[in-house]
């Protein structure tokens, strides 16, 4: 499903002592099945342009479509915007309420008004693919561990069955592991049922790994829109806003400075790796077996 | 003296059912022996739930031992009496700045410690100024906290912390939720609180973070399973990665190198070392 965001301005506060331009004229488009990473520092604009993605904020200026529909004329019904653009928040697991994990994630379908049966099929969709075991549906959410509890609470996002996923910093807070896994997670619905996916993430390795274009908000407008590749080229304008370039981007710039020629766009150890070997092979210092 | 010192440290959480009875038993730390030394910068690194924060917790008075002996500064952790001592001696700085700011100026947040202290009132605008300077956010001392980006956010906690004049500082994953430039910010505030003298105990998911250590535990499931150097503990990548944990983005770079046959050495943690490296095979 595909998002177009058209000259949209957002005030906070118009017309009293507080009034924030948030967002100034910003256009982007995004297409069906892209993924998208958004980075920004805090303030820049980020969550509140996602939030007019599913219309929790409607524009001072400007229109939104999501499919070819304006979702702010007076005929669109926003909860039908909001099933199909599900939004995970910073800390989901803030938001979980019901007595036992089936009873949480089952909460969305069961509000869209579906039958049972559909509800149940949903519901053991969306905890298989985050993960949780059917052992312990039963269990009060609160129990769970950190991770464990995020997952559960995309989960409840995942059962509405939206077309675009949007997430608002997915990882913050976890460990190595539980971070790839759910990113690995995210990856597999983007490829397997081909969703939308805009990922907001303060980790530029994360950025680098796993998204296809990135989208660089500062002061309330978009000042790079590229691959990950092109974008992390910006080593000095990224610092400059708030921002970073992955370790290995640092590395690349660091040996290029000492006279390297290091070919393409570093962004992953994978791609050092890679660029480094040939080199250090020519060097004669990798042993033959 | 020794800044902390944990011998067969042992905490349960206990699960009550709605007659109060015990349902289930966690064991969260599990025989935990700690030791540091005044002055030390410490990290620990575990997977959630892995007893890091019930351990920090531990050092701030703010959960007390089931078994085995916790001395902060040679107070014994288990003495009632202790508690307010071992509080204002090991200050504590938590992940979400929002949920540590009570106050609705800078200054009289940070005053808020000293004040609960029973400080003298010239002494308490002392130790406000200082702190703030420290933090180098003297000049946001009349703000409101709110509007604050982040990282300034979670200066001010660590001066409110500071303001109670502790020996040590206990920082639960005080980077999570920062962009690049607050993370930065927070890391440069905390070495230099180091420098002068402070013992630093930081837990945190950021393996980067972890390299400033001067020794870095790594905890699973409620023991120290590993204590060490960054170099002694980043080198073994393999075992690290069992633990769900993770290394360095060049230290992870150095040992795909060696496995392709590169002459590297594997203990190669910052990007300078990293430099160094290459250049010298060049």
């Amino acid at each position: 499903m595909s998002i177009k965001i058209e000259n949209v301005s957002y005030i906070y506060g118009e017309g009293s002592p507080f009034e924030k331009r948030a967002l100034n004229d910003v256009s982007l488009t995004i297409e069906d099945g892209e993924f998208v990473g958004m980075i920004g520092h805090t303030g820049s604009g980020k969550s509140t342009l996602i939030q007019q993605i599913n219309g929790l904020l409607t524009p001072t200026l400007g229109q939104v479509y999501v499919d070819g529909e304006g979702i702010f004329n007076t005929e669109v019904k926003l909860k039908d915007i909001r099933q199909k653009v599900g939004l995970v928040f910073q800390y989901p697991e803030h938001q979980l309420f019901e007595m036992t994990i089936y009873k949480d994630v089952a909460f969305g379908p069961t509000n869209m008004g579906l039958d049972q049966e559909e509800v149940d099929r949903r519901v053991r969709w969306a905890l298989e693919i985050v993960g949780i075991d059917e052992e312990i549906f039963e269990q009060a959410p609160f129990d769970l561990s950190g991770g464990q509890k995020r997952r559960v609470a995309i989960a409840g996002v995942l059962a509405m069955k939206p077309k675009v996923l949007v997430l608002d910093e997915p990882t913050a807070g976890l460990d190595p592991q539980g971070r790839d896994e759910i990113l690995a997670e995210v990856t597999k619905l983007h490829e397997q049922l081909g969703i939308t996916v805009i990922l907001v993430s303060h980790s530029m390795e994360d950025i680098a790994r796993y998204v296809h274009r990135v989208v660089v908000m500062d002061m309330g407008g978009i000042r790079f829109d590229g691959t990950a590749k092109e974008v992390f080229r910006h080593v000095e304008e990224l610092e400059a806003m708030g921002l970073a370039v992955p370790q290995t981007a640092y590395l690349a710039k660091a040996l290029r400075e000492q006279g390297m020629v290091i070919e393409g766009d570093i962004t992953t150890v994978e791609e050092a790796r890679d660029a480094l070997l040939p080199m250090l092979k020519r060097l004669g210092d990798v042993q033959h077996d | 003296m020794d800044m902390i010192k944990a011998n067969n440290l042992i905490f349960e959480y206990k699960r009550h059912n709605e007659r109060g009875e015990v349902e289930s038993v966690h064991r969260a730390l599990d025989n935990v022996d700690l030791l540091v030394e005044p002055g030390e910068f410490i990290t620990i690194l575990g997977h959630n739930g892995s007893g890091k924060s019930t351990l920090a917790k531990h050092i701030n008075a703010l959960l007390r031992p089931k078994e085995g002996t916790l001395f902060i500064k040679g107070m014994d952790a288990n003495q009632e009496e202790n508690i307010w001592p071992i509080r204002q001696s090991a200050g504590m700085v938590f992940q979400n700045p929002d949920n540590q700011i009570i106050a609705t100026i800078v200054e009289e947040d940070v005053a808020f410690g000293p004040e609960n202290l029973g400080v003298p009132t010239d002494e308490i605008r002392e130790r406000v100024d200082q702190a703030l300077e420290t933090v180098e956010m003297t000049d946001y001392s009349l703000h409101s906290p709110y509007k604050l980006s982040g990282g300034q956010k979670q200066r001010i906690a660590i001066a409110g912390v500071l303001a109670m004049r502790p020996d040590c500082i206990v920082l639960d994953e005080p980077t999570a939720m920062l962009d690049p430039s607050g993370r930065k910010e927070v890391l440069e505030t905390v070495r230099k609180l180091n420098k002068e003298g402070i013992t630093i105990i930081m837990i945190t998911h950021f393996m980067e973070e972890a390299v400033m250590a001067d020794r870095i535990h790594v905890m699973v499931e409620g023991r120290v399973v590993m204590t060490g150097t960054p170099k002694e503990i980043f080198s073994q990548v393999d075992l690290m990665k069992q633990y769900g944990l993770d290394v360095p983005e060049v230290t992870e770079l150095a040992y795909e190198l060696k496995k392709s046959g590169v002459a590297i050495s594997t203990d190669i943690l910052t990007i300078e070392e990293m430099v160094t490296a290459l250049c010298q095979l060049r």
